[in-house]
């Protein structure tokens, strides 16, 4: 969603902190797991009556009615819970409030119950212990979530080890204005061509920025010749031989860019204005989903259209997590299974509600509600996620992240 | 005195360069306003379009809907920036009267400490301050945002109060003593009028600032203290132009209300109010 990008957005900002931060606490990073409920009934009941303060980006009329007004609405008439609905302009607000209160001691009275996280949000709170973690087998809608995926197993190449719940698949694509394109480059390779033969009409954000990075690491896979190099920690010796062939590559397209490559947009919502406005003829984002909510809110034309390549586009899944000082662990559980449910993610899934992808498997859903997934209309604007899904590509590491936009910054933005 | 000359020109009229360059400034200020207005209720603007190609009420729909919680974020952006503005008064105008009339050791340093937060980032000394409003209890609480927000409006309300004070004569108050007014008549009588101009000024710059705060507001308020910045941001950098418009319309509604009320008193039209306090 369109909120996956603020998720990672200050990645890179908080890697140094994490790190040092990581170094000093490595010791003590012991996860206290155990279970303070025996099991489902025992959650329920702790969390009648109860308030759930879910911090989650908030830059979105319709997620944030979907949050506010049908998940809060259901907790309410369902299990009797009050939903709270905090909105952000960035997740690493909220775990910056979690990270200041561990080390106020506020270690049981904290102010957030439920974060909408990833990536390098989620890699700082894990490893500053600052998450609850371990109650997911409570979770009867578990059974729906397919862990033996390892894109759903490992967040950004860490593992998620019962410290989140999965809400939402993201993928990668492109889109563009079939009344302007005829025929859009349907690979990285394509795409360098393309950019050439049709000079000022493509540009990307600059890696500060989560989709330019995201865009910057689909060329470096171009470059090392595929992923399967790049899995796993960060190798310097595989940096080495791969980067300078990405850089090429970049500073190659780079005089027949928009604005000759002078300058590159500092967010993803600039690219989206200069989609719209015609000024670029090719937009993407880490979730297809937008291009709908773009179309609907009037900001990109109906002729949008959208698709992934035929090298495979990076996916992500995006979830709900728990700090360990929640005054409201059962009822934010509570949600988080929820969230889970097939009610919950269907609804999500209707284009005029969300339109994002389901994060559960929904081959372990019972018939007929496989059949009315199967029958959901989708936003002509919106790829289909199972025919995108047929290429995706892992995330990299996140120390693979940082070394590659730091690389871009160094000797492609210069 | 500043007011004396206002005074002087209101008796012969605006020359036409004070109205030229009012109409400028009015320009400036409005013109950056009709853009945000023509966002709010437009569903489609391309570049290079001079107007929207669709129209549609669903920003302000939104807004003004539960889900949106902007009215809500409204009366508490208001009733913080209220208690900032009292609150300043009660601690501005006895510190600006200890500083514009009397001399003390270390006054200097005192008047620096207290520019300071207009110095400072308010992002470092919130980051300082939050473990200690956690530690009191404050922190995620409407009066802990209330009393964070006194640190960049205090400097505001102290100096301008020090500044009228500087120029104002305590004699006036001992002759009104001697004609046998209380304390508090002489208050009332003889300085709230001579320092009236200038305390609003004071309370109008306190609102404000409270009103603008962000940062400060995020994280003394933990994000359960929703104040408009807060939402505004929200919908900014998201890149929801229509969205923010709406809120940004609401936004400055009540800085043109308070603005306008104010302009009445401070333009020191009426003699009795003039800072110079000579009845």
């Amino acid at each position: 969603m369109t909120g996956t990008r603020f998720i990672f957005r200050t990645f890179r900002r908080y890697c140094c902190h994490f790190a040092i931060f990581a170094i000093l606490t490595y010791p003590l990073t012991i996860h206290a797991s155990e279970a303070e409920f025996k099991n489902w009934d025992e959650v329920v009941d702790a969390a009648k009556g109860g308030t759930v303060n879910w911090f989650l980006w908030g830059g979105a009329d319709n997620i944030n009615a979907y949050v506010s007004d049908y998940v809060g609405g259901e907790l309410k008439k369902r299990y009797d819970i009050t939903l709270n609905r905090i909105g952000l302009s960035d997740t690493a607000e909220a775990v910056n409030l979690v990270l200041g209160e561990k080390q106020a001691g506020n270690d049981d009275n904290g102010s957030v119950d439920m974060i909408w996280i990833n990536g390098g949000n989620f890699r700082t709170m894990k490893q500053g212990d600052l998450l609850y973690c371990g109650y997911t087998d409570l979770l009867p809608n578990n059974q729906l979530v397919d862990w033996t995926d390892p894109s759903i197993a490992n967040d950004f190449g860490l593992p998620v080890d019962g410290c989140e719940v999965p809400w939402n698949r993201a993928q990668f694509a492109f889109a563009y204005d079939i009344a302007r394109t005829e025929t859009p480059p349907e690979s990285i390779a394509a795409l360098i061509d393309w950019v050439k033969q049709n000079p000022g009409s493509f540009t990307y954000p600059a890696a500060s920025d989560f989709n330019g990075s995201v865009f910057i690491r689909h060329v470096f896979y171009h470059a090392a010749g595929g992923v399967e190099k790049l899995l796993g920690p960060f190798d310097q010796t595989t940096y080495d031989a791969v980067a300078p062939k990405a850089w090429a590559i970049l500073n190659d397209m780079k005089p027949y860019l928009w604005r000759e490559g002078t300058t590159y947009p500092n967010s993803i919502a600039s690219l989206a204005q200069l989609f719209a406005n015609q000024e670029v003829s090719l937009y993407f984002d880490y979730d297809p989903a937008i291009f709908g909510i773009n179309v609907e809110n009037g900001i990109f034309p109906e002729t949008t259209r959208s698709y992934g390549l035929a090298d495979g586009t990076i996916g992500n899944i995006n979830y709900v997590a728990i700090p360990y000082n929640s005054p409201n662990k059962a009822a934010a559980m509570v949600t988080a299974n929820f969230l889970l449910s097939f009610e919950a993610q269907f609804e999500k899934a209707k284009a005029d509600v969300w339109g994002a992808a389901p994060a559960i498997d929904v081959a372990r859903l019972r018939q007929e509600e496989q059949t009315h997934f199967a029958a959901l209309p989708r936003n002509p604007a919106v790829i289909a996620p199972e025919i995108l899904a047929r290429h995706a590509l892992p995330e990299l590491h996140p120390d693979w992240i940082s070394a590659i936009e730091t690389g871009w910054q160094e000797y492609v933005a210069k | 005195m500043q007011e004396r000359t206002h005074i002087v020109r209101s008796k012969n009229g605006l020359s036409p360069l004070v109205w030229l360059s009012l109409a400028l400034l009015v320009t400036w200020l409005v013109l950056p306003l009709v853009p945000l207005a023509v966002w709010s209720v437009s569903r489609s603007w391309f570049f290079p379009d001079i107007a929207p190609s669709a129209y549609s009420l669903r920003a302000w729909e939104y807004v003004l809907s539960p889900t949106s919680e902007v009215l809500p974020a409204l009366g508490t952006t208001l009733i913080i920036a209220l208690g900032v503005t009292i609150l300043s008064i009660l601690i501005g105008l006895p510190a600006g009267r200890a500083l514009g009339l009397y001399r003390f050791r270390g006054k200097a340093l005192i008047e620096l400490l207290i520019l300071a937060p207009t110095i400072v980032p308010g992002i470092a000394v919130a980051l300082g301050l939050h473990v200690v409003f956690l530690k009191a209890g404050l922190a995620g609480t409407m009066s802990g945002v209330l009393i964070v927000h006194l640190i960049p409006t205090l400097p505001y309300m102290v100096l301008v109060m020090a500044g009228v004070f500087a120029n104002y004569n305590p004699d006036a108050e001992a002759q009104a003593r001697s004609l046998g007014a209380n304390r508090l008549q002489a208050f009332r009588y003889v300085t709230l009028p001579a320092i009236l101009p200038g305390l609003l000024i004071g309370s109008l710059f306190a609102f404000l600032v409270s009103w603008s705060q962000y940062i400060l507001t995020l994280l003394i308020g933990g994000g359960r203290v929703v104040t408009l910045p807060l939402l505004l941001f929200n919908f900014a950098s998201a890149g929801r132009n229509d969205i923010t418009g709406a809120i940004g319309m609401i936004y400055i509604l009540p800085g043109m209300i308070l603005l306008v009320f104010a302009a009445r008193y401070m333009s020191g039209r009426n003699q009795a109010y003039t800072a110079t306090g000579q009845i």
